[in-house]
């Protein structure tokens, strides 16, 4: 069953909604929102009839039932409806002395949740927060063991379990919240220009396709807003067209000429479709093609792709439009185009890339280049790898031609990842779960960037269509 | 004046039933203390009034309340008081 959290843009960023049999946490520091946000994921729930239980262990209920009219909200109405129990857990009530051991488990709270949540039939439970409760034992490992049991106890009853949980500014490493829970949503918050900005993200969703993008968390008293992170394209271009016609639409018409694109797949990932797709495109438009080859994308698999999808390109080699450079003295048989096949030095392939651009230029042909770079990052030293995507990349754009790198995002260290980024004039992310492929624009010089889309493969060209 | 420790118990605690045979045995030997032992798998609402989290809680007359297993050395220091006054 899937919960609607009362909030369109965070069931868009949770692939739907709240699962059932699923536990979440909602992260952020101390401020950023966390309780008014399962507050309002608790009146959304509510709307929709669905019975919550909301656990406090810092706040009595009463006050709760007081706070939340600030946003308009009647709880009142629901508790006596039956719809909603609000409760308070603490290991120390009022008046009592503790004396404590590691020796314990938390069956208690387990057996008390259970008890409420049957009584008002209760799909959701709101545990607000497990940082202060955790706070409350002497032995917080034990205590944080005890609670993966509660964790698993309530989402047995096929409930949604919400935790809160506090995040330390100096955060950088999952802590344990983040391994137990199916999905965590974060609330950043961060001071841009004296003002506080709030920034929502979901960095875990298992079984799902989470959104790497941040977007905005307003709180206000008309209560939560997220804003999305989905920029739409501001100008028209017309230069250049990947030859995917909902891409080219997503990114603004078309690319800028001299743009280095940088497409991110993981190593699950066949790109091959999207890139035969450009690559027919840019050789039916007459276009000058140079492709660097490599262990995947060599020339006898290119051409095999080619036949398999019944497109013709053998004028195109003919009339030596395709040019392979073979980068690692591989034989290349198959092909009948202008070949270089020797070893090269970076150097070499960058000035014989700047030739063929040339003589592109001079029957008056547009060069498109394509590469992998995924070995080359792994086979050539650090420096010489930076300094050659460099080059490549001054050429491209004094050239005006366009480069489509891909490069596998697993298979590479994040500082070079990070390099690469700060290079790049588009970044396209390809990606699959679950079977399903995505594409996504992370960066776009336009502007014009997108959240995932699905990517549907045909087997006639074009071989990829994007969905929504 | 009756004083009466209340001893909170589960079907998953493993450490629980050696701690009532320590608790009868104290009791046993202070008859002016009255020994009451729930366990939550039953009876769910004397938690619930008692806002019990853990199990094992050993609650002592004073409110006072024991959180977690401990050796019989230990409850009986803690009981301390108690058992002078037999």
């Amino acid at each position: 069953m899937n919960i609607s959290t009362g909030i369109k843009e965070l069931d868009y960023m949770i692939d739907g909604g709240l699962r059932t049999g699923q536990c979440y946490a909602i992260k952020g520091t101390a401020g950023a929102g966390k309780t008014v946000l399962s507050l309002f994921m608790t009146l959304g729930a509510l709307k929709q009839n669905i019975p919550v239980l909301f656990i406090s262990t810092e706040v009595e209920p009463s006050k709760i039932i007081d706070y939340v009219k600030s946003f308009g909200m009647d709880f009142d109405g629901y508790i006596k409806k039956g719809l909603l129990a609000v409760d308070k857990i603490t290991l120390k009530p009022q008046g009592v002395n503790l004396v404590q051991t590691d020796k314990f488990d938390l069956s208690a709270i387990i057996a008390r949740t259970k008890a409420k949540m049957a009584s008002i039939k209760a799909k959701l439970v709101v545990f607000d927060s497990i940082s202060a409760f955790i706070a409350e034992f002497q032995y917080e490992k034990t205590a944080r063991s005890g609670f993966m049991d509660f964790i698993r106890e309530i989402t047995k009853e096929d409930a949604v379990l919400i935790l809160t949980a506090e995040s330390q500014v100096s955060e950088e490493h999952a802590t344990l919240e983040e391994f137990l829970v199916d999905g965590v949503i974060k609330i950043r918050t961060e001071l841009i220009s004296n003002q506080l900005v709030k920034r929502i993200s979901v960095p875990k969703l298992r079984s799902a396709q989470p959104i790497s993008f941040e977007n905005r968390f307003i709180i206000n008293k008309d209560g939560i807003m997220i804003l999305r992170a989905e920029n739409p394209p501001t100008i028209f271009i017309k230069e250049e067209k990947t030859g995917i016609d909902r891409l080219d639409e997503l990114l603004g018409g078309g690319i800028p000429a001299g743009s280095v694109i940088l497409i991110e797949i993981d190593g699950e990932t066949n790109y091959f479709p999207l890139f035969l797709t450009t690559l027919f495109h840019q050789l039916k438009k007459n276009k000058g093609v140079i492709i660097h080859s490599n262990v995947h994308m060599h020339s006898a698999r290119i051409l095999e792709e080619f036949e398999r999808v019944e497109c013709d390109i053998s004028s195109h080699l003919n009339e030596g439009n395709l040019v392979f450079i073979d980068k690692y003295n591989r034989t290349v048989t198959a092909v009948e185009a202008r070949e270089i096949s020797q070893l090269m030095t970076t150097d070499d392939m960058v000035s014989v890339t700047v030739e063929l651009m040339e003589a592109f230029t001079r029957t008056e042909q547009k060069s498109v280049i394509y590469g992998d770079l995924t070995d080359d990052v792994n086979i050539l030293s650090e420096t010489d790898f930076l300094r050659y995507f460099a080059l490549q990349s001054f050429n491209v754009k004094e050239k005006r031609a366009v480069a489509y790198s891909f490069i596998n995002h697993n298979a590479i260290s994040r500082e070079i990842l990070a390099r690469l980024r700060t290079t790049a004039d588009i970044i396209i992310r390809f990606s699959r779960v679950n079977y399903t492929n995505y594409i996504e624009c992370m960066k776009s010089s336009t502007g014009a960037t997108f959240l995932p889309k699905v990517v549907k493969f045909r087997s006639k060209y074009p071989l990829v269509e994007i969905i929504g | 004046m009756e004083l009466k420790i209340l001893f909170f118990t589960s079907a998953t605690c493993s450490w629980c039933p050696f701690i009532e045979q320590v608790l009868e045995r104290i009791v046993k030997e202070a008859p002016h203390l009255e020994l009451e032992i729930i366990d939550i798998t039953n009876d769910i609402s004397r938690a619930e009034e008692m806002e019990i989290v853990a199990i094992p809680t050993i609650i002592l007359p004073n409110n006072q309340r024991i959180i977690g297993a401990a050796d019989e050395t230990f409850i009986r220091e803690q009981l301390d008081f108690y058992l002078i006054m037999g």
